[in-house]
């Protein structure tokens, strides 16, 4: 298995010094500015392409009716599956997790699944016989750090973005219409959580930043992801080892994530309601009309 | 370089035979991204400029992208990955075998005297042996005149990774008429004391008194390679460094 590839101790001698003794990071952020975020959304329902400066992740959500789970015979079936692939980074192996993807999954499923984000109830179809199974794929296609931040961002924008096929039900009989019979549905979506991730440099972890890129990561002492929504509902605090930091410290990350996470709630909203109205042809008679698209001008 | 207008070149192309250099004596050189098909043909292997030198009859494809495959000659900037009993294994590009640096390749080094390099430290070196399936040896000591000629180990300093393309041409004799390069020069005149080492296998090294001046060159070496600037967009971005810097 190839080792990742680290830093040389020039390297990381030099990202000390700057962020420590003059305060400057080495592509001229703030210490919480976040690189470039940009999402777009593929021609599909719930295809979600985020990239974070050179971070690329794509989100793929879809939908399948299966049996439920014996024990909740009353509810859907919701999973996220993360994989990471030699194209992120040559030191990922296919069907070997790594560390990194293990943590990035289980961080997703607290941040997503165990917040109730997604209201698993309402994709009961029959109790105990039907219901939708709803499974979001994660894809890192370009690795340059914080890949929590924006998978779960991706992951919230391709669930807030899919449809899932309309159906009824009537006389026992179940029915699942194409998006040509009937347009597809939103899933039932209770609250937006994001993450954001802060990393700590030096002996005591006294200096912190948000978004840490590639090189910020293999020098960073700890870290600390805070995952929360708009209205400041905490869901998870993850503290995976690194040295200890401070409460107050801590106080003070969480109230800046929150500004964070209301900047990327107002883009999310702002960047689906840009894809409604390209969907959105018109209204009824527009969509019987025969005429073709044409360019203006 | 003889044409005067870029020729670009996608792989499998045809090759017009007027442009192939002919000489009496000298055989035809291939240089990189170009394959023979015996008994004629010459074909490229991948989408560049065809760049054609009369002079040396050598003809190569200019093209930014891919990994470092290390050739004679090169200098380039490599990192100690661990130290064997008479030689130091050094990785040049991530992921890729190591090459290999004798303990004696240094000036004026001896079994005793000859610098003691941990895992991680950055040296400066020629490569001195490139075979295909082969490691590649590296020498930092002009093996004929047992000078060092500015290659050896690079103390403190940050390193950079830029693409191959710019990497080059940065090392170009005429780095500011061919290369068209001017970033360094720019950043020179405006009063900032920095040196800089740069390998070929896209690495740049920067080194400063002060911390802020090297993340200014850093800054702007890359921004000049990742979107391709001009000459006068690569004047106006150091002003902009600079004055958001100060």
């Amino acid at each position: 298995m190839p080792r990742e590839a680290e830093p040389s101790a020039n390297e990381k001698a030099f990202l000390l010094k700057a962020l420590q003794d003059e305060q400057i990071r080495l592509d001229g952020r703030e210490f919480d500015q976040y690189r470039p975020l940009e999402l777009t959304f593929g021609d599909e329902y719930g295809v979600a392409n985020v990239s974070l400066g050179k971070t690329k992740i794509l989100a793929k959500a879809s939908a399948e009716v299966t049996v439920p789970f014996a024990d909740r015979p009353l509810d859907g079936i919701f999973t996220i599956a993360t994989e990471l692939s030699p194209m992120a980074a040559p030191h990922f192996e296919v069907n070997r997790p790594t560390e990194t993807e293990v943590l990035l999954s289980r961080l997703l499923e607290k941040t997503v699944r165990r917040s109730g984000a997604l209201d698993t109830e309402s994709l009961c179809l029959v109790a105990g016989q039907k219901c939708w199974s709803v499974r979001v794929d994660v894809h890192v296609l370009s690795h340059d750090g914080n890949l929590t931040d924006a998978a779960c961002f991706a992951v919230v924008a391709a669930l807030r973005h899919f449809r899932k096929p309309d159906t009824s039900m009537e006389n026992g009989v179940l029915t699942v219409y194409t998006p040509a019979e009937r347009e597809p549905v939103p899933l039932g979506w209770l609250h937006s959580p994001f993450c954001v991730t802060w990393s700590f440099f030096g002996e005591e972890g006294e200096t912190a930043l948000l978004d840490a890129d590639w090189m910020e990561e293999q020098v960073r002492v700890a870290s600390v992801t805070i995952s929360l929504n708009r209205h400041g509902e905490i869901c998870q605090i993850a503290k995976l080892g690194g040295v200890p930091v401070e409460a107050v410290a801590l106080l003070q990350c969480t109230s800046v994530a929150l500004t964070k996470v209301k900047e990327f709630s107002t883009y999310l909203d702002d960047k689906l309601a840009e894809d409604a109205k390209r969907r959105d042809k018109g209204g009824f008679m527009a969509e019987l009309r025969a005429e073709n698209d044409r360019i203006v001008g | 370089m003889s044409s005067e207008s870029p020729l670009v070149v996608l792989p499998g192309e045809t090759i017009d035979p007027s442009l192939i250099p002919t000489h009496k004596k000298n055989p035809l050189r291939l240089g990189p991204g170009l394959r023979h098909i015996p008994p004629s043909e010459i074909v490229p292997t991948v989408a560049g400029q065809l760049v054609v030198d009369h002079r040396k009859t050598s003809m190569w494809i200019e093209y930014n992208g891919g990994r470092y495959i290390p050739s004679q000659g090169d200098l380039i900037i490599g990192q100690i990955a661990r130290s064997a009993t008479d030689f130091y294994y050094v990785s040049l590009s991530p992921y890729t075998p190591n090459a290999t640096l004798p303990h004696l390749a240094f000036e004026s080094a001896t079994k005793k005297t000859r610098p003691q390099l941990a895992s991680g430290e950055l040296v400066y070196a020629r490569v001195s042996l490139a075979n295909r399936h082969m490691d590649p040896e590296l020498e930092c000591v002009n093996s004929s005149t047992g000078k060092a000629d500015g290659l050896g180990p690079l103390k403190d300093g940050m390193v950079f990774d830029v693409s191959l393309g710019f990497a080059r041409r940065l090392l170009m004799a005429k780095s500011r008429e061919e290369g068209k390069v001017e970033v360094l020069e720019a950043l020179g005149e405006e009063g900032l004391a920095f040196e800089t080492a740069v390998g070929r296998n896209g690495k740049v090294w920067v080194g400063s008194e002060s911390v802020k001046t090297a993340v200014m060159v850093g800054r702007a070496l890359r921004e000049t390679d990742e979107k391709g600037l001009g000459v006068e967009a690569q004047r106006k971005l150091v002003k902009k460094l600079v004055r958001e810097m100060r």
